[in-house]
């Protein structure tokens, strides 16, 4: 074979047969990296002292909600700490295994069965949203791991994917809202008045707002609503969406918007006079406030699932020390949920007395037990935890306590008997 | 001295066995998988699989056509929505579902191409983001097919239940893909092809007709890449508007970028890398972004060949005449 | 009526903002051609500079003007080296390799400013002298955004006297003619290129400090400004300035005339805009034909 032949051959041989060697090698690659001696679920069966319990956390820690998943697991980390330093549970130490779910369904899905099967969780908790959330529902309840939402609040979740391993320890997409039109209703009495809306269009800001009105009614507020503005999630620019709102001369404003969008709103609306001609309410959190600053407009309307300068027991003090001191920083109510989530999960391991994910979501479903918010119990129907929304006013300075604005001292507590949808 | 043309034939006649073998053992590993990985192993691979075809498919485009669009995860979410929506709204058998999913993707890249091959490179890779972006806005505002959250459900017929059954069809339908998409490299029309993104003036001075040539590509591409879509079904029993999202065409250009976009199986080694690799990343690293933008950095910078080129230096002389 | 002429004035406002932040973009796409989709993180870089500089300070400190000045310069700096190390090597290389490459920077650039500056959303006040409002018609406009607008108007004239006015500007409008020409012209390419793409980023930082005070600064930032500046870019001309212009205004209106007549389908409308003039005219409204 002359030379050019050789060449040739040798060409199309790289050409084909090294990718094709490559291909080979890499799936005995994949094959030795992630086969784990056993791919049974659950908790590995260690004696009872020792070997450590590991639970997962998988939940967005990147991207434009990492505030949201990140303030949770300090939650979660802290809680686990505490318990660490006091024996453990049932004589283990636990460990975090962490994964990020990137808000993408089916990454979550992976990370969560990843944590499942390879990192043998006890126990899970959930994603920032809900959609990846009922992703990670159904998983846990293929495996029968216990999942607890912390951060994800839809009602599906409790109803339409619901299984038994599943825990909602945020007030949901029904409640929230509805302690949201307490408030609105014991400011307006029966009316009439003009209210109108903006919030970001798809499936929470929309499902938000649908509640919020009919609960109003309900509320026996007479109202026509003047405008409905329904913005991208994530827009920059909320101007045209305030314009339109104040160009119908509104008493009253709700917004569903939350986070990074409500902080963006607010600015925005300050600048085209929106608190000044109407009274407006949204979630103005801890980090909301924080981010506002001296721009927090006061007199709005405040509604946070967990916020902890309304909560004077001495329980949440202590938390709140025991939080600045290791994290140098105020906890979110995510947090705070989160935290409360372990510690109702460590309650029902010690009650069952195993780590076994059936016996340990049998020992839950109809408890109370005592948290940092003080005692919650769980609905045995549906696994909802009956907890209260807070609802205030933005207060007129910074709390001189706290250095941030913060809300007033009228502060609706809205129980959870009031504002929590019957068992169906 | 006998010439050695593109068609050599006594060369490739004395090399079919060994392609052929190579070809063999690659699916024969493949096929053993599920006896020693465990299940997120095997799903794991499983996906990869299925990425490898769509993959390979917008590979067709990019690589042998020299046609960048950044749009091809627009018939990834269609295939994926085909299967997904029919079973949904029409109770349709999943095999039937699951074989038009390409046909409809071919309609769809038939339409777009008409549209996006008007323009020429750059600014035909911004049409098919606008595109691929419009349907991704578009979808999530269709209540029908379950606005932003998209449709998920027990679609799976019985047999692809278990997860030994539904890795080998991946396997099964991706091997017939390629080939599929295999031969048509190899025949008279991938050579044209290839002409064409060579020196497209020229091709049109012989008489080829370049659109009709590039518009067959794209429509070829659009349909395996829809078929890939329908398997994304398989493993994750879902649709989901992120699928038409540009960030999820970006993943097949990762792949075929990594891996090599000059050979065939190029794209497949990227995109066994890619998955593996994120795996990894997602877990274990908490700056997973920053790492895979590291990796993809040093490979764009120190391997431009993408591994392939690493491997097989000779293949770098014939990517180089290519 | 007050009401129309409010909401122009926040879609010009808008504009401001857009074209600062497309302008870079499309000025090193001319010059380069290279899509530089870390362009977003340079805007971010600046807005998230302007947050650590300005601090929880309060409006009247002027901290905010010293922002203005130094955290372009900073991301300027940023820029440069990007070019000179990293940019250099792919110039040689397709368009793909260098969009995978810039999108790689993007992506360990936002990592690092989720390492840098957290999570959690920030903000600054609007600046002391426009932390007011003035009355037009029956409503109030901030003052601020009447503020951007006339930056965005100088930006514009300070780049058209630079490109027509200036050997600079000359040198870039030949490179984006006929690069190849200008070499042999005796022209220092590579250093116009750094320069050019330095000036890029200094606009984006700009562009980012700017819009500090009109939203939250969060992470995810860098994404969603690159897609607006693209889009508008794109409709303009990339290579064009003026383009750029046309183009956020076009972009700002057509955004405000999707929320008062169609809401949920306003995202939709860029596209369609976007596919529009690629489809009819792909070198945008004012870019030169066929590249």
């Amino acid at each position: 074979m002359d030379t050019m032949h050789r060449w040739a051959k040798r060409g199309l041989m790289r050409r084909f047969v090294a990718p094709a060697v490559a291909v080979c090698a890499a799936v005995v690659g994949v094959g030795c990296s992630s086969s784990a001696p056993s791919s049974s679920p659950g908790p590995s069966t260690g004696s009872s002292t020792g070997a450590p319990v590991t639970i997962g956390v998988a939940t967005t820690l990147s991207g434009a909600f990492a505030a949201y998943g990140i303030g949770g697991l300090d939650g979660i980390k802290l809680a686990v700490q505490d318990i660490n330093s006091h024996g453990g549970l049932l004589g283990r130490q636990i460990h975090v295994a962490t994964g990020d779910d990137q808000v993408d369904p089916a990454i979550g899905e992976t990370v969560t069965r990843n944590l499942i099967l390879n990192d043998h969780v006890a126990a899970l908790f959930g994603s920032v949203s809900s959609a990846v959330g009922a992703a990670q529902e159904q998983l846990a309840g293929q495996y029968k791991v216990p999942i607890f939402f912390h951060l994800a609040n839809d009602v599906g979740l409790t109803t339409t994917t619901f299984n038994k391993y599943a825990f909602e320890f945020s007030p949901n997409t029904d409640m929230e809202p509805a302690s949201a039109a307490l408030y609105y209703a014991r400011e307006i009495g029966h009316g009439p008045v003009r209210i109108a809306t903006i919030t970001p269009d798809y499936s929470f800001g929309l499902d938000t707002v649908k509640a919020f009105l009919a609960d109003l009614k309900k509320d026996g507020v007479t109202y026509t609503v003047t405008d409905q503005q329904t913005p991208a999630l994530g827009a920059s620019s909320f101007t045209a969406q305030i314009a339109a709102i104040l160009a119908t001369n509104p008493q009253y404003v709700f917004a569903g918007q939350y986070g990074a969008d409500l902080v963006t709103l607010t600015k925005q609306g300050l600048g085209l006079g929106l608190f000044s001609k109407a009274k407006v309410g949204g979630m103005y959190d801890l980090q909301v406030l924080q981010a506002l600053g001296a721009q927090a407009p006061a007199g709005a309307i405040a509604w946070d699932r967990a916020p902890f300068w309304t909560d004077n027991s001495s329980v949440m003090k202590s938390f709140v020390a025991s939080y600045k001191s290791v994290y140098h920083g105020y906890p979110s109510e995510f947090a705070i949920i989160g935290y409360s989530a372990v510690q109702a999960w460590a309650w029902a391991v010690k009650q069952a007395g195993s780590f076994d994910g059936g016996k340990v979501s049998a020992a839950l479903g109809g408890a109370t037990v005592a948290t940092i918010r003080g005692n919650i119990t769980i609905r045995a129907c549906d696994h909802q935890a009956e907890v209260n929304e807070e609802v205030g006013t933005i207060a007129s300075a910074p709390d001189p306590t706290y250095g941030v604005t913060l809300w007033g001292s009228d502060v609706l507590d809205a129980q959870s008997s009031q504002i929590i949808e019957p068992c169906s | 001295m006998t010439p050695v043309t593109a068609k050599g034939r006594p060369v490739v006649r004395a090399l079919a066995g060994h392609a052929l073998i190579a070809t063999a053992l690659i699916v024969a590993v493949l096929a053993v998988a599920p006896a020693v990985l465990s299940v997120t192993a095997l799903l794991n691979v499983q996906s990869a699989i299925g990425l490898a075809l769509f993959a390979c498919a917008t590979n067709l485009l990019i690589g042998y056509g020299g046609l960048v669009s950044f749009g091809q995860g627009a018939f990834y979410g269609i295939g994926a929505y085909v299967v997904a929506l029919a079973w949904l709204h029409l109770h349709a058998s999943f095999w039937i579902s699951f074989a038009c999913a390409p046909v409809v993707g071919a309609a769809a890249a038939l339409a777009a191409g008409l549209l996006a091959l008007r323009t020429r490179r750059l600014y035909f890779a911004l049409l098919t983001v606008a595109v691929s972006q419009l349907l991704y806005v578009v979808v999530q505002q269709l209540q029908f097919a379950g606005g932003a959250n998209g449709v998920f459900g027990a679609m799976l017929p019985g047999f692809l239940t278990s997860s030994d059954n539904a890795y080998w069809f991946t396997l099964a339908v991706t091997v017939v893909g390629l080939l599929a998409l295999w031969q048509v490299t190899r025949s008279p029309f991938g050579l044209t092809l290839r002409a064409i993104r060579e020196n497209r003036e020229r091709a049109e001075a012989l008489g080829v007709n370049v659109f009709r040539h590039q518009l067959l590509a794209f429509v070829i591409s659009g349909a395996f890449c829809a078929l890939a879509g329908a398997l994304f079904v398989v493993y994750d029993q879902s649709a989901n508007p992120d699928l038409l999202n540009w960030t999820e065409s970006g993943y097949p250009i990762f792949m075929a970028v990594i891996g090599g976009q000059f050979t065939f199986l190029g794209p497949a080694l990227g995109a066994l890398v890619y998955e593996q690799a994120r795996d990894v990343l997602l877990v274990n690293f908490t700056d997973s972004q920053l790492v895979f933008g590291g990796v993809l950095l040093v490979i764009m910078l120190a391997a431009p060949d993408g591994l392939v080129g690493l491997l097989g230096r000779g293949g770098r002389e014939l990517v180089a005449r290519r | 009526m007050s009401h129309y002429l409010i909401t122009f004035l926040s879609a010009l406002s808008d504009a401001g903002s857009l074209f600062v932040a497309a302008a870079g973009l499309t000025l090193v796409f001319g010059a380069l051609r290279i899509i530089n989709i870390a362009h977003g993180s340079f805007y971010a870089y600046g807005a998230f500079g302007a947050t650590t500089l300005v601090g929880g300070l309060a409006a009247g400190s002027g901290r905010f003007w010293l922002a203005l000045l130094a955290v372009p310069l900073a991301v300027a700096c940023l820029g440069a080296a990007v070019e000179v190390t990293v940019l250099r090597r792919v110039y040689s290389r397709d368009h793909l390799a260098q969009l995978v490459v810039t999108y790689a920077l993007f992506l360990i650039f936002g990592d690092l400013a989720l390492r840098l500056w957290g999570s959690q959303s920030r903000s600054v006040p609007v600046p002391s002298p426009f932390a007011g409002s003035v009355t037009i018609g029956g409503g109030q406009f901030p003052e601020y955004d009447l503020f951007v607008i006339g930056a965005a108007v100088a930006v514009g004239l300070a780049l058209w006297a630079l490109l027509q006015r200036t050997p600079l500007g000359w040198r870039i409008r030949a490179a984006v003619e006929d690069r190849e020409l200008l070499a042999s012209a005796g022209t220092n390419v590579p250093l116009l290129f750094t320069t050019v793409f330095t000036i890029g980023a200094m606009l984006a930082g700009l562009a980012g400090v700017l819009a500090a005070p009109l939203e939250s600064v969060s992470p995810g930032l860098d994404a969603s400004i690159i897609i607006s500046a693209f889009i508008v870019s794109v409709i303009g001309g990339l290579g064009s300035v003026a383009g750029a212009a046309i183009g956020a205004i076009v972009i700002a209106l057509f955004n405000t005339a999707g929320v008062l007549w169609a809401p949920s389908w306003q995202p939709a409308f860029i596209y369609l805009a976007m596919i529009a003039v690629l489809a009819v005219r792909p070198w945008g409204l004012l870019g030169a034909a066929e590249r």
